[in-house]
């Protein structure tokens, strides 16, 4: 049966050699020419990559800001996805659809409306300034700022000064990006982990369980490591998008939080043309997510062994 | 067995759907605003509504967007699926090898996949094309006229189906290939043991194992088609486009609320389908219950029942049905673009009055392919990688002199645009074009200060504002180089297109120390009409006619252009070299270039006309469509007056030494 199946394999690699990989090749010639147009020919140079360490800091905070939102995307998603498949079917079928929902809407759009809710002015401060919050924060805080000069007197730090907020800063910082992130790419990390545990045969649970375990060993030992490869999934397709986003970014961080897609995005349809350094960037980031995901599938792929056996 | 308490887990998934539904139901909201203000209401209202269906290229567009979500879906889950299954049958090093492959063009930029896959299927035409060529003519002189094979591809709806095709498979294979790794291997070959056909054990063994797993790679990858704008944009042509696309085209000027109402519709059409869809089943279920049948379902019942041999004919009647709606609409699609004279538009969102659009087809009976881009470098990144076949496009001053620099525009004959000598002489012999060969002007503007007059003290006249420490914290700096460099660079007293470099550094510097200094909140383009009517900041830059729609919102706001001058601007009319369809061309510009059409598109756009007539009866015809007088003032931040208009300075192209010092100053700003 094996052999038979394996032929499913060959229209798709016929496929992705041409609809893959010719593009990419052709990206690769991009990231290593210079010149075309602004007249004259191509010519063939390393410089778009030599030059690259001047965006060390945007490959930085690009990086950390993808994975601070992967790993929420983690804490928020596997324990709901859990739960979820532990309810009735009704119950599961409306929670899949809702969460499939708003992905149907605009991204974009749902960006823009997070913005009028963070903005300085907008519904969450108008908010915390009705219910009083911004009023009890300017009553609390002194006090705080406070103990810490007295702790700073004593240590030699500085004294710092007090002064009265009329909004919480939300918007431009890079909490907003990666709220955003999360909000956007937080379906992804459910779809497929909710996908394996409501698949996982329960019969594997009840031995677990006949043997002793009791429940939070079981979920060590058997159901965490059987899900992994749904995390997995998910890591991937949480992590890859918010690296390379823009418009999130742009949108939320109001350009103060530059991130790897909005340096790519410039090269491309920015103000900043240049197609080279653009596909040289593109190139670096994707070689360093792939050796980042083989690394996990190489981690994956064990687990699933030691389950097997 | 354990009947833990469930409360808590609720509440916390009922916060999750607060968190996910929070901007939605804002935006719904905001879909019913009597006003054209995404943070200031206005009243509730249906108006957007009623307008929406009028709005051909919104509705143009979801019709487009749902086909290709639809079949590029269809397609993507199928062949997916299928290459998963081939892929879990190979031994794992292939199998690994293979799936790296798969997944590049995940981890790649959107950007970049779109800009390749141009770059390859423009490649992929030119060789047709010749080949074609060859061929056609080897028919020939061998005396057959029986397949004349198309000698000029372009892109269309083909590639852009294709596209999305490609980047979906990824999805799904990412979504099935865990279900195939849960499968016991030997499921199948115990299904076939007992007497299963291979196509029955696929149908009743491996399909319920991995269903799940091809749903919700179906459901991504429809998503992800229904979200894509950037790989769209370089895939589409000229002929189609999707609503993502429409919506980005708009950042250039703003996001009309027709959109906002679009979405709600499509959105709870949705809603409606999955309700109905979710109480048939569960009351189909709890009569299976009543009769203690399995529970199943509804998906799973119907593979089960078309596995059945008696059902083959279902199964294939449905392959032929899929296919036969895929040709039809390609067909289709193709039909209606070629079949009638066309002109192929490219403008910016939000820039035409559409009413135009139709006037035009109704008088001539020529189709108008309109399409928007998001700036003018979008434009000029889409030209450079051959994807473009436009007719006439509308570009802004500089980049139309780089255009004529790089040889890429048409010279005009202006005998058919009589409307052209409608042109003010102020537009004419400008230094893109000193000798008026290729431009027809389409409308013009200046750049000033819009300010809150109730957050900022005293009056402002002086760029300097942009740079106090007084207003820390309440800047927008506008998110464009050319525009924040020019700026600075007038405040010290320098030319806008001054090719020193030491000049250019200092403006750098200048920005640079207010952005160290907090003086900026942050980068705006479109969404400074958000941030200024909502009262969110206090000083921005921006375009004259945008800042009389946000001083309509907000009555606090006041517009200034500052007295060390400012820059002005033109958008104009250029046809592409080599453009398929001229004649057609010539009749859109000369239509849009007469009294009329600038009447309309000054009232609709807010930007002036550069129609000397238009100019002089606008106050008139705002007269006749509102009712009431004109405010000289709001005109004169419209229409320039001379006297200001003289401070101002018109960006040229720079040379291309300049344009990357630009590049890097303003890619350096965001990275500190």
């Amino acid at each position: 049966m094996r052999n038979k199946l394996s032929w499913f394999a060959v229209p798709y690699v016929v496929w992705m050699a041409v609809i893959v990989v010719i593009p990419i090749l052709i990206m690769v010639v991009y990231a290593f020419t210079a010149g075309g147009s602004g007249g004259g020919g191509l010519q063939i140079t390393a410089e778009n990559f030599t030059g690259m360490s001047v965006y060390a800091s945007v490959f930085l905070r690009s990086f950390r800001l993808a994975l601070i939102a992967t790993l929420i995307c983690l804490l928020i998603g596997y324990p709901v996805s859990y739960w979820m498949a532990h309810e009735g079917p009704g119950f599961q079928r409306v929670a899949m659809a809702l969460i499939m929902l708003p992905m149907w809407m605009n991204f974009l759009l749902r960006t823009y409306s997070w913005m009028s809710i963070l903005e300085n002015n907008g519904l969450l401060n108008q908010l915390f300034q009705n219910i009083g919050v911004i009023a009890l924060y300017n009553q609390i805080a002194p006090f705080f700022v406070d103990i810490r000069n007295v702790f700073a007197a004593h240590f030699g730090g500085a004294q710092i000064g007090f002064v009265p907020i009329e909004h919480f800063q939300m918007i431009n910082t890079p909490g907003a990006v990666v709220l955003g992130m999360v909000y956007n790419y937080l379906p992804f990390m459910i779809l497929p982990i909710y996908s394996v545990i409501v698949k996982l045969d329960h019969s594997l649970l009840e031995a677990a369980r006949d043997l002793g375990a009791d429940r939070r060993l079981v979920f060590r030992k058997v159901i965490f490591p059987l899900s992994l490869p749904g995390v997995l999934s998910g890591v991937t397709m949480v992590f890859v998008p918010s690296v390379s986003t823009f418009a999130i970014s742009r949108l939320l961080g109001g350009g103060t939080q530059m991130m790897l897609g909005d340096l790519i995005e410039q090269q491309f349809l920015g103000g900043a043309y240049d197609p080279h350094l653009g596909a040289a960037i593109s190139m670096v980031m994707m070689v360093i997510v792939v050796v980042c995901m083989v690394v996990m599938n190489h981690f994956g792929e064990g687990e699933e062994q030691a389950v097997i056996l | 067995m354990r009947k833990h308490d469930r409360t808590g887990s609720r509440l916390i998934i009922g916060l999750m759907f607060l968190f996910l539904y929070a901007p939605i139901l804002l935006l719904m909201i905001f879909s019913f605003n009597a006003g054209d203000s995404s943070a200031v209401w206005k009243g509730f209202s249906l108006h957007w509504y009623g307008k929406l269906f009028q709005n051909r290229l919104i509705m143009e567009s979801v019709y487009t967007t749902l086909l290709v979500s639809l079949l590029a879906t269809a397609i993507a889950t199928a062949a997916g699926t299928f290459a998963a299954i081939g892929l879990y049958s190979l031994g794992r090093r292939k199998r690994d090898a293979l799936l790296t492959v798969n997944n590049i063009p995940m981890m790649n930029a959107d950007i970049v996949t779109g800009v390749s896959l141009c770059l390859f299927f423009v490649a992929f035409f030119q060789s047709w094309g010749a080949f074609a060529k060859w061929f056609n003519a080897l028919e020939l002189s061998l005396g057959g006229h029986a397949l004349q094979l198309p000698e000029r591809l372009v892109l269309g709806f083909g590639t852009l189906l294709l596209a999305h095709v490609a980047f979906n498979i990824p999805y799904v294979i990412l979504n099935v290939a865990p279900k195939l790794r849960q499968m016991d291997r030997n499921l199948m070959d115990a299904a076939q043991d007992l007497g299963c056909t291979w196509m029955q054990a696929f149908w009743k063994v491996m399909l319920p194992e991995i269903k799940p797993g091809i749903v919700s790679g179906a459901l991504i990858a429809f998503t992800m088609s229904i979200d894509d704008f950037i790989i769209s944009y370089f895939t589409a042509g000229s002929a189609s486009s999707t609503l993502a696309m429409t919506i980005y085209g708009m950042t250039k000027k703003r996001v009309t609320p027709e959109i906002n109402a679009v979405s709600t519709l499509l959105f709870l059409s949705v809603l409606v389908l999955l309700v109905i869809s979710n109480v048939k089943e569960a009351r189909q279920e709890s009569r299976e219950r009543q009769g203690a049948a399995r529970r199943t379902t509804a998906m799973e019942r119907l593979a089960q029942k078309i596995s059945e041999p008696r059902y083959k004919w279902v199964r294939r009647t449905a392959a032929g049905a899929l296919a036969c709606v895929f040709i039809a609409s390609v067909s289709i699609l193709s039909y209606a673009t070629s079949s009638r004279p066309v002109v192929n538009v490219c403008s910016w969102g939000e820039y035409i009055d559409e009413d135009l659009i139709d006037q035009f087809e109704e008088t001539t009976g020529i189709r108008v392919n309109y399409q928007t881009a998001e700036s003018n470098e979008a434009l000029y990144s889409l030209l450079k990688s051959g994807g473009a076949d436009y007719d006439v496009i509308v570009p802004s001053d500089y980049m139309i002199g780089r255009l004529i620099a790089e040889d890429m525009l048409e010279p005009l004959d202006y005998s058919q645009i009589p409307n052209s000598s409608l042109i003010d002489d102020r537009f004419r012999h400008l230094p893109y074009d000193p000798d008026d060969r290729y431009t027809v002007p389409y409308t013009w503007g200046t750049l000033g200060i819009i300010y809150n007059t109730s957050m900022v003290d005293g009056e402002i006249d002086s760029w300097s504002a942009l740079y106090d420490d007084a207003n820390a914290g309440n800047v927008l700096l506008i998110n464009n180089s050319r525009d924040a460099l020019g700026i600075a660079l007038l405040y010290l007293g320098f030319s806008v297109n001054t090719t020193d470099e030491d000049e250019i550094r200092q403006a750098y510097a200048l920005i640079e120390d207010a952005n160290r200094r907090g003086v900026f909140q942050g980068r705006a383009m479109d969404e400074v009409f958000q941030k200024m009517e909502g009262n969110n900041a206090a000083i921005a830059t921006y375009y004259a006619g945008d800042c009389v729609t946000m001083m309509y919102n907000n009555e606090d706001l006041a517009f200034v252009i500052p007295k060390e001058g400012s820059n002005w601007f033109l958008d104009a009319m250029c046809m592409l070299k080599d453009a398929p369809h001229q004649k057609e061309a010539y009749m859109w510009m000369d239509f849009i270039a007469s009294t009329d059409a600038n009447l309309a598109n000054m009232h609709y756009i807010g930007y002036a006309s550069p129609n000397r007539e238009a100019l002089e009866r606008y106050p008139d015809y705002y007269l006749e469509q509102e009712g009431e007088e004109l405010d000289p003032e709001i005109y004169d931040i419209m229409v320039a007056p001379p006297e200001t208009l003289e401070r101002c300075e018109a960006y040229l192209n720079l040379p291309s030494a300049t344009l990357s010092l630009y590049n890097s100053l303003w890619t350096q700003l965001g990275t500190n």
